[in-house]
């Protein structure tokens, strides 16, 4: 019952126009996310009055992807994606550092699709689409964040595990604070830039982002810095100890350099020498790693990101990536400010260490999955990724899979990126071409040339069936329209015989009922293809017969003629064709057929007594027996 | 991939199905056209190579749109400011571009409806070639149709040239053009006979595949190359009537061959795997004597090959313009490679 509820939770209604069905609906699905609602009655209504009301509706689900600015991201991720499989395949080389080459990839892709919506929505008039435009770079806005921090705990390789130098690059570039008013004072180089009005501000900033050098120049430009006061405290900021994991001391050494300089700091603070100044007072604390410090400052940031390094930073610089989790929790008890957001949730996750969690959350964003498949994707790959179920086995791959193929499918909805949705489906096997096959037989096939595409692309993912299908159905549409050559040249690709037999049988029917003989140019260069199937084969050779008459080679067409007739691969309503061919070569000047040869006919004329009767049984009957009048005594002579 | 900094990447989100330079009388080409397929609205687009956000290099960036029903299937040049496209829904036109001002849109010169159909109804048309002002089309009707560029009349058709589907064309002489069908039979037809008969036809190989493109050789006419849908090359000297020496080349379809204008001995091959190759014909053409020369063909590694770009999708379509080329496809972008040496 629960287990029901939540579903019901999770369901979206929405409102059809209207209110067009009142009762009795019925819904179609359609190929990919659309289905059809149309009017439907289970009794046989006798007054037919209000069905012009009635409407029929399509459904689909919009894509954002789709939109142009995004159908760059589907294309140009796609090609890191391949990537990512080629090299996931050699399993020998360094891929770590190949996996992170290509995460950075993606994450310039997300950037330049960032750049791309800032743009297209300043160029934007209209309000409501600059809306929508901010909202989606919004979306890439977190996307990026998320990525890259992900990318510094699970991808990147860092030696020693000691993160914080990447986790500040981190802070600073997604939750930058007061950088232009620094800038600006750094460069103006003035005393007494402390009149500036987030002068403070500006340095606790620089602080907590761990940019220490920029601080102390920052000091310096106030009117005091020479007081004794401002010395201490630029000293306690120079001495600041920075771990190195080349810097040719333990990991123990420097936690003990790092806490000696913190004794030294606190000894400082509580000398009470900086009582007069509150502001020296509190980068004093911050540098000794106080929390009510923090705490005072964290009303001044939007949310507790931007003090996460600086937490970090002064709290246990040498953390390994599987600590973070506690400076998190301490950082987000900070300030209720975002607490609830939803990046703040993934970031939570991630930097405790539960994917799971991480991909269940990046799911709920508008992106149409894109996020969560492409970095599922990557973490699988990088073996970090792992999740397990309720009983304990291992679920990584079905995730990941599972997440592939909802990407894929959804893109192959759109009619022109068909082949960008298919190299996901072939990704993941084996269910990923199963699926494609039923995809790509939906494809609607305009013109040859689309056809030859998506038999090139099938061919390339060993997906026979959809050759097959695909031949088959420009076969039946060449013989629809009467094309003969166009229905044979598809039903041989297709290599099956019963549609070269369709095709043969309509072009000799045709023949039968007065209509020239087809496609004589593709029979007569057919080659191996007529041996497909029998009639196909009867219908090569009859053309061929009807080239060597034209050309007057009366003694070759005989020798094919007869044995076409004693081949016995006619169709029954052919013979009738067949045995009158013989007719004029039977009358021919110089004989043409032996009398072995006539007896054959003859044969052939009574076993189908049927087929051939009166008046034209008759004058074939008659021929033949002047043919043998005139050949049965040469027959010796010429053998 | 070969990525280096030579290889401009742009996205552009359609399909493009084939991409041409405007050449410049005396300095290198601009602007060019593009042609997409397969979408929803399939457009005929002009674009220019300009500095964008001040930055050291061009990108393309898009100044006019002329749009089209169906896809696009092919554009060569008639004049030197007219192109003639051909679309998948029978359409070919004439469209022409200012001079001076590339921003204004392309003007309609001409526009053939329903030039090519199956039983009263539109089908593709699937190529077309020009040589000064005459233009072949084929279509998948199997019928030639030629063009009159500057009366914009039909002067002649070839009805049922073929009982397949016919999909690629090239003018050997203002008077002769060759065909390649679906199945891979070439036939050459004298424009000058009033009899829908070919004058000559032969076989691309014997496995029914289809001649996707074919053209000559600029300085030397006489040799003509053709190109399957398996990826395989073959090359004909019509003086004698040989058997085609065929290459198997690419591991897919090849999309399109072109020599490179300004060197005749570069050969220049796009595929459906998606690469696009260099040739260095100069062997296989300084050797003026017959049939043996062409094992040279026979062997990827004797004649020298270079791949210059690689894709995980089909390319489409390519074009060199001095030491610039231009190529585009399934991927939905563009890629610009500068300073080829040719």
């Amino acid at each position: 019952m629960e287990k029901h509820l939540k579903r019901s939770d999770r369901a979206k209604t929405f409102v059809l126009p209207n209110k067009c069905f009142e009762k009795h609906v019925a819904c179609a699905w359609r190929r990919g996310n659309s289905f059809t609602v149309y009017p439907r009655s289970q009794t046989v209504s006798k007054n037919q009055g209000n069905i012009s009301d009635n409407k029929i509706l399509k459904v689909r689900q919009e894509i954002l992807l789709f939109i142009p600015i995004l159908r760059k991201l589907i294309n140009d991720s796609n090609g890191v994606f391949l990537s990512l499989q080629k090299v996931a395949e050699n399993t020998n080389s360094d891929n770590q550092v190949e996996f992170w080459k290509l995460s950075r990839q993606y994450r310039s892709i997300v950037r330049s699709i960032i750049e791309n919506l800032q743009e297209a929505a300043e160029e934007e008039s209209d309000a409501l689409a600059k809306n929508s435009l901010n909202s989606y770079a919004t979306i890439f806005y977190s996307i990026e964040c998320i990525w890259h921090l992900c990318e510094i705990l699970f991808i990147k390789n860092i030696p020693g595990d000691v993160v914080l130098p990447f986790l500040l690059e981190w802070v600073c570039c997604h939750f930058p604070s007061h950088d232009q008013t620094a800038a600006q004072l750094l460069e103006a180089r003035e005393r007494g830039s402390e009149d500036h009005p987030e002068y403070w501000d500006t340095v606790v900033s620089l602080i907590i982002q761990g940019r220490i050098d920029d601080a102390r120049d920052l000091l310096r430009l106030h009117s005091a810095s020479e007081s004794a006061e401002f010395k201490l405290v630029a000293n306690s900021l120079r001495t600041m100890p920075v771990y190195n994991i080349y810097g040719g001391i333990s990991s123990g050494e420097f936690t003990i350099v790092w806490k000696h300089w913190q004794a030294e700091c606190r000894a400082i603070l509580n000398s009470q020498s900086l009582s007069s100044l509150p502001y020296l007072q509190l980068i004093m604390r911050l540098l000794i790693g106080d929390y009510t410090a923090f705490e005072s400052i964290c009303s001044k940031y939007p949310s507790w990101f931007y003090l996460l390094g600086g937490y970090v930073l002064f709290t246990r610089p040498w953390a390994r990536r599987r600590e973070l989790a506690d400076a998190a929790a301490a950082c987000a008890g900070l300030g209720a400010a975002h607490a609830h957001s939803h990046l703040n949730t993934v970031i939570r996750a991630l930097l405790e260490g539960d994917l799971h969690q991480m991909i269940y959350e990046i799911q709920q964003m508008s992106d149409n999955g894109w996020f969560a498949t492409h970095l599922t994707d990557m973490l699988y790959h990088c073996g970090k990724l792992q999740v397990l179920d309720e009983h304990q086995t291992d679920m990584t791959k079905r995730l990941r899979d599972s997440l592939v193929l909802e990407y894929g499918s959804l893109v192959m909805e759109h009619g022109a990126l068909w082949c960008t949705g298919l190299s996901y489906l072939a990704a993941c096997p084996p269910e990923g071409p199963r699926r494609a096959e039923l995809l790509l037989e939906r494809l609607p096939l305009d013109s040859e040339e689309k056809a030859m595409r998506i038999i090139a692309e099938a061919k390339k993912y060993d997906l026979l069936g959809v050759v097959q299908t695909v031949c088959a159905c420009m076969s039946a549409r060449g013989r629809g329209a009467g094309r003969v050559g166009a229905a044979l040249a598809w039903a041989g690709r297709a290599r099956g015989a019963g549609l070269c037999a369709g095709a043969a049988h309509a072009a000799l029917r045709g023949y039968c009922a007065g209509a020239p003989l087809p496609a004589a140019d593709m029979l007569l260069s057919a080659g191996s293809t007529l041996l497909m199937d029998d009639t196909l084969l009867l219908l090569g050779k009859y053309s061929d017969f009807h080239r060597l008459y034209n050309n007057k080679e009366f003694k070759k067409a005989a020798k094919l003629l007869i044995s076409l007739i004693t081949s016995k691969i006619a169709p029954e309503y052919f013979w009738e064709t067949l045995l009158l061919d013989t007719l004029p070569l039977l009358e021919a000047e110089e004989p043409v057929f032996s009398s072995t040869e006539t007896y054959e006919i003859l044969l052939c004329l009574e076993l189908r007594t049927k087929l051939l009767t009166g008046e034209k049984a008759d004058l074939l009957r008659l021929a033949c027996v002047r043919n043998l009048a005139r050949t049965v005594l040469l027959d010796g002579v010429e053998e | 991939m070969a990525q280096d900094g030579n290889i401009k990447v742009t996205f552009v989100s359609q399909k493009i199905k084939k991409i041409r330079w405007i050449p410049e009388d005396y300095a290198e080409a601009q602007c060019f056209f593009t042609g997409s397929w397969d979408d929803e609205v399939n457009n005929i687009k002009v674009w220019v190579l300009d500095y964008i956000n001040d930055n050291e290099v061009k990108y393309p960036k898009y100044v006019s749109n002329f749009v089209v029903e169906g896809n696009v299937t092919e554009i060569q040049f008639t004049g030197k400011n007219v192109i003639a496209v051909s679309t998948s829904d029978g359409k070919v036109r004439l469209l022409q571009i200012s001079e001076y001002e590339r921003k204004t849109p392309l003007k309609e010169v001409f526009i053939w409806n329903n030039l090519h159909k199956i039983a009263g109804r539109a089908c593709p048309c699937t190529s077309l070639a020009t040589m000064e002002g005459d233009i072949a089309t084929v279509g998948e009707d199997g019928n030639v149709n030629i063009l009159n560029s500057r009366r914009g009349d039909i002067t002649r058709t070839i009805t049922d040239a073929d009982s397949c589907s016919l999909h690629s064309v090239c003018f050997i002489k203002h008077n002769e053009v060759i065909t390649g069908n679906l199945r891979g039979h070439m036939k050459i037809w004298d424009l000058r006979s009033s009899d829908n008969k070919p004058t000559h036809s032969f076989l691309f190989g014997g496995d029914q595949l289809a001649a996707t493109c074919i053209i000559n050789h600029p300085t030397q006419p006489y040799y003509i190359l053709a190109g399957s849908e398996s990826g395989e090359i073959a090359m004909w000297d019509l003086r004698v009537n040989t058997f085609p020496s065929t290459l198997k080349a690419h591991p897919s379809g090849v999309t399109e061959m072109k020599f490179h204008p300004e060197n005749p001995n570069k050969l220049l091959t796009s595929s459906l795997s998606g690469e696009l190759w260099e040739w260095n014909m100069e062997a296989v053409m300084k050797n003026t004597k017959t049939t043996e020369n062409w094992i040279a063909l026979q062997d990827k590694n004797t004649t020298q090959t270079n791949t210059l770009l690689e894709s995980f999708k089909p390319l489409n379509s390519f074009d060199c313009n001095k030491g610039n080329i231009l190529v585009a496809g399934e991927n939905e972008a563009i890629h610009f490679i500068k300073n080829f040496k040719y």
